[in-house]
């Protein structure tokens, strides 16, 4: 759901039939279909992997040891990546809505859906290769950054234009400061878009920190290339289905967040 | 050498690349039409099925590129045809939706009018129900085609063509100082084709929405 959400919504506002125009029961067994899939989905895994007698290239990634670092490498760059996404969008899209300074915001937005089609595989490759003397997470954090950072930025723009106009006028005329409205009125009324955006960043990042491997930056993604370079599906798979099993459960906690942190009244 | 004289010395070979990756894109988002479509029309009418529809194409949405042509492999081996089958499902969610979106956007007065001048349920959907949603189906293949365009890059990574190639071959030479230049022929060439897919959909658009149906 997250990834397009706001870029597909362009003709389908109001009547997008997404989960959030179900009641909270539906919404309920919406959240349990994902982790019950990715349960049943390691489970499968898990009991076909040890039914099968692996050969030493198998077991070089097969083994708990390598697994396990290989996913808290993945959690860590995708947090890090995430949170200096957050850190530096946010602010930019609050900033580039306020007045004198929202004349910025068309030639933003016209670069943020250029850059969305640049491949992060490209902008990646082309860091690791333009910059050879910085250290390979340095780099990966800086393509997957500059590869998140837009969407996020229109999110937040977009979330806080929909605030209603009358609100604000109104919040105006009560004797409020810019800043005290932007504090205490646009923000929290755009809290459900902002937090669509941080379920899109976390979404996405968790799926290009998969790329890293590429310039040997580690993650999950080390188990696929694994898999591939071997020739050994077995591996492959493993890997595939391990960073899936991650992007889907880290959607999930996003989701529930999601529902849960908005203000109430929103 | 600059990136230009670069450029002049293999533009041939990019061409190839970036027609290779036009081709597989849009195979890409003929499929996600030709197979997104349908499901729109079977589950539109039910909340039950809206919900499995779309939910369906955002949970496949959720997996990682590189993870489902992983998932692929195996069944199809490498090269073309996981690429185009792992486009059709990242190039389904857009389409549905917005074909969804579309169907049940039509003004109930016209479709009563239809049933009423004795239109059947197939004759009101192909001549009435679709050519008025269809530019906003249009709409949600113009999402994914720019989506593809950069996924389309990672097929490369298992043997797939298209620019991605490039962008791997300028990996592979890093140190050498054509690296930068093979990576940046690979993105630029993607770029490109987005601006020219975009165009394209929104010409497509004009010349395909029903006269009455055009604002």
């Amino acid at each position: 759901m997250a990834v397009v959400s706001e870029q597909g919504a362009a003709p389908a506002a109001g009547g997008t039939p997404g989960p959030g125009t179900k009641g909270p029961r539906a919404r309920w067994a919406t959240h349990l279909v994902r982790p019950a899939i990715v349960v049943v989905a390691l489970v499968v895994l898990y009991l076909y992997v040890s039914s099968r007698q692996l050969d030493s290239i198998e077991r070089r990634s097969l083994n708990a040891a390598y697994i396990l670092s290989r996913t808290w490498q993945h959690v860590q760059l995708t947090a890090i990546v995430s949170v200096i996404i957050l850190l530096v969008a946010v602010p930019l899209g609050v900033l580039l809505t306020r007045d004198g300074v929202s004349r910025f915001s068309g030639p933003v937005l016209t670069l943020a859906n250029i850059s969305q089609a640049i491949p992060s595989i490209g902008l990646i490759v082309l860091f690791a290769v333009a910059f050879l003397s910085l250290p390979v997470y340095a780099i990966a954090v800086l393509a997957f950054v500059i590869h998140g950072v837009l969407p996020i930025v229109r999110n937040t723009i977009a979330g806080i234009g929909q605030v209603d106009r009358s609100v604000i006028e109104a919040a105006r005329g009560m004797g409020m400061t810019k800043l005290g409205v932007l504090v205490s009125v646009e923000l929290p009324l755009a809290v459900p878009v902002i937090l669509a955006g941080v379920r899109t960043t976390l979404t996405i990042t968790t799926g290009t920190v998969a790329l890293a491997t590429f310039i040997g930056a580690g993650g999950l993604g080390d188990i696929i290339s694994n898999g591939l370079a071997s020739n050994r599906n077995i591996v492959l798979v493993t890997g595939s289905v391990l960073v899936a099993a991650l992007a889907l459960l880290i959607d999930w906690l996003a989701a529930i967040a999601e529902d849960n942190l908005a203000p109430r009244g929103v | 050498m600059s990136f230009w004289e670069y450029l002049a010395s293999n533009y041939l070979e990019v061409i190839g690349y970036t027609f290779e990756h036009a081709v597989l894109v849009l195979q890409g988002l003929a499929l996600a039409v030709l197979v997104g479509v349908p499901l729109a029309v079977l589950t539109y009418r039910t909340g039950l099925g809206r919900a499995a529809a779309v939910n369906s194409a955002s949970l496949i949405m959720t997996i990682p590129s590189y993870a489902l042509f992983g998932l692929l492999i195996p069944l199809l081996g490498l090269g073309t045809a996981p690429a185009i089958v792992a486009l059709t499902l990242y190039g389904l969610l857009p389409v549905v939706r917005n074909a969804i979106v579309g169907l049940r956007e039509v003004d109930p007065a016209v479709t009563e009018s239809a049933r009423g001048v004795g239109m059947d349920r197939r004759r009101l959907l192909l001549s009435i129900e679709l050519p008025l949603a269809w530019p906003v189906v249009l709409a949600g293949v113009r999402v994914s085609a720019q989506l593809l365009l950069g996924i389309a890059a990672i097929s490369a990574a298992v043997n797939g063509p298209g620019l991605g190639n490039l962008i791997l071959s300028g990996l592979s030479s890093a140190g050498t100082p054509f690296a930068v230049y093979l990576a940046l022929e690979g993105i630029l060439g993607i770029i490109v084709l987005a601006v020219v897919f975009d165009a394209a959909i929104a010409l497509l658009t004009r010349l395909t929405t029903t006269r009455g149906a055009r604002a």
